[in-house]
């Protein structure tokens, strides 16, 4: 059964627990690839992650001269490939996300590839692993339709999927708090 | 005034040498094959010492010139790697172009960074194999072969010139004849590392396919340990089965070459790109930097923020917002915008550097 990675932003408490899993995950080298903000850090607490969402029509791929940003076939676009990587930064400029990075030591680009050692096998990404407050969940589409409709707006649309620039591959939902939602665990 | 314009260049045009041929493909294999042909000429004193033992070479390496040219110019034809090329190699020559292109090409700065093992591993395979290829090639079309004018004493005759003459059981000799032996050593030596790692190491073992990352690892195997066999054979067995490991031998160099540009190992030709990449950010860098529209900040050159923008273009990909684009934004803060788009609050223009992205407690 084909699984996503699907956000609930309101949820995040700020742990950042899937930073940690991320430089855990293997070939990651300790560095995690993933983000958490404070929304409004003088005023509240509110946090929320931020990871690739795995465009289908990915920027930094189209943007790659040396076609090191592959496409898996499950969805996920890859980190640069390191022998392919001639270390031009374009990826970093056409992420509408401004997700990659790169390591000018290096001369190499890196971004989350969805732990595509875990998640080729059906395994989650470890951030989705770790998530202690169901903000990164691993869901199939069923399930995902199914959070879809709980929070569906009148126009047919999820209120986040209008935040995106383009179909992704990570499902994000808005959270019901804005929505003036009251969530039920 | 459009007109004349729009007709000068053309009447030029016609007197290009590209029109001569049928594609760009066309041109470069004719040059190429042109160009080898005439060092062959020279190198071997129009064509009298032309070593015929090796003619299976020569047909592989025409076969991969095709292949190369073939998929470089596919390759180039993209749109982000056209600009690349083009303003790259109008940058060729900058003060920085030497040390870039040793530290890209030559020890592999980069890789050190990476890691010291797969650097090790990285410098015996590509070293090794440079090193073979600068023997072999020039056997091949003759551009160097040995003479032995006067008993016990070689002449190197180098591009029909003779170089130096050398005593036959001497040092240079010695290592003359044994080049390809180390070569393969070194090639033997790298690959067995990389086959180690590739056993071992959990993201190696994740991404890598059968195909993609171990089949070029054998090949060049399998070429060192043929090549070997050969020396073996001459030195412990009398030459027994040599005509038969030769060509076993020939084989598989001609299936590498041919292999080369299509794999994995396409990355060797590939790779001088990263010195064009570099004098590209470094010249515009120093041109004119863009700053952030929401914090100031310059992220980066002004030239390839529109390059982005137009490659992005041609792939019918475009970020813009109701008053601004996504591009003006320096990275941190496009991440920021976005947490503002989810929230409804502008994260962004709150003046507080991204807390605790690194997981460090």
């Amino acid at each position: 059964m084909k699984k996503r990675l699907y956000l609930e932003l309101e949820n995040c408490i700020g742990c950042r627990s899937c930073l940690a899993a991320c430089t855990q995950c293997g070939g990651h080298d300790e560095r995690n690839r993933n983000y958490v903000y404070d929304v409004n850090p003088l005023v509240n607490r509110q946090t929320m992650p931020l990871m690739c969402l795995h465009c289908v029509n990915p920027a930094c791929a189209r943007s790659c001269p040396a076609q090191a940003i592959q496409i898996h076939e499950t969805g996920a676009v890859l980190s640069a490939l390191v022998e392919k990587c001639i270390g031009c930064q374009n990826c970093t400029i056409a992420c509408p996300y401004g997700i990659p990075k790169f390591d000018t030591e290096q001369n190499l680009m890196y971004k989350c590839d969805l732990c595509i050692d875990r998640t080729k096998d059906g395994i989650p990404p470890m951030c989705a692993s770790v998530c202690p407050s169901n903000t990164l969940q691993w869901l199939t589409d069923e399930e995902i339709e199914a959070k879809q409709k709980q929070f569906n707006l009148d126009n047919g649309k999820w209120v986040a999927s209008m935040h995106l620039e383009s179909e992704t591959n990570v499902k994000v939902n808005l959270p019901g708090i804005l929505q003036g939602v009251t969530k039920l665990f | 005034m459009e007109a004349q314009v729009a007709t000068k260049p053309k009447v030029k045009k016609e007197h290009s040498i590209n029109h001569a041929f049928a594609s760009h493909f066309a041109k470069s294999m004719f040059i190429s094959v042109l160009g080898l042909a005439i060092l062959t000429f020279i190198g071997t004193r129009m064509f009298t010492h032309v070593d015929l033992n090796l003619y299976g070479y020569m047909v592989g390496t025409i076969v991969f010139l095709g292949g190369f040219f073939y998929r470089f110019i596919a390759w180039g034809e993209r749109p982000p790697t056209k600009v690349f090329i083009k303003k790259g190699l109008k940058l060729l020559f900058r003060k920085t172009t030497p040390q870039t292109t040793v530290e890209h090409l030559a020890t592999y700065r980069f890789i050190w960074n990476r890691g010291v093992y797969r650097w090790t591993q990285h410098l015996l395979i590509g070293w090794g194999c440079v090193l073979a290829c600068l023997v072999t090639f020039p056997l091949v079309f003759g551009w160097m072969y040995f003479t032995m004018p006067e008993n016990g004493y070689y002449t190197i005759v180098a591009m029909g010139i003779s170089l130096i003459t050398i005593p036959a059981d001497g040092f240079i000799a010695y290592l003359s004849y044994n080049a390809l032996n180390i070569s393969a050593i070194m090639v033997i030596a790298g690959v067995t590392m990389a086959l180690y790692r590739r056993l071992k190491n959990m993201q190696a073992r994740a991404e890598q396919k059968f195909m993609y990352d171990f089949m070029p690892l054998y090949l060049l195997l399998f070429v060192s340990i043929t090549g070997l066999a050969l020396t073996f054979i001459n030195m412990f067995l009398h030459g027994w089965g040599h005509s038969v490991m030769s060509l076993i031998h020939q084989y598989s160099v001609i299936i590498t070459l041919i292999y080369l540009p299509f794999g994995k190992l396409a990355h060797i030709p590939f790779r001088p790109m990263s010195v064009l990449a570099r004098n590209y950010r470094e010249h515009y860098g120093e041109q004119s930097m863009k700053p952030c529209k929401v914090c100031g900040e310059e992220f980066v050159s002004t030239e390839q923020s529109q390059d982005v923008l137009s490659v992005l273009a041609t792939n019918e990909i475009e970020f813009k917002k109701e008053d601004f684009h996504l591009a003006e934004l320096c990275l941190p803060c496009r991440r920021k915008y976005r947490i503002a788009q989810f929230s409804g609050f502008p994260t962004h223009e709150v003046k507080v550097k991204e807390a605790n992205q690194n997981a460090k407690g």
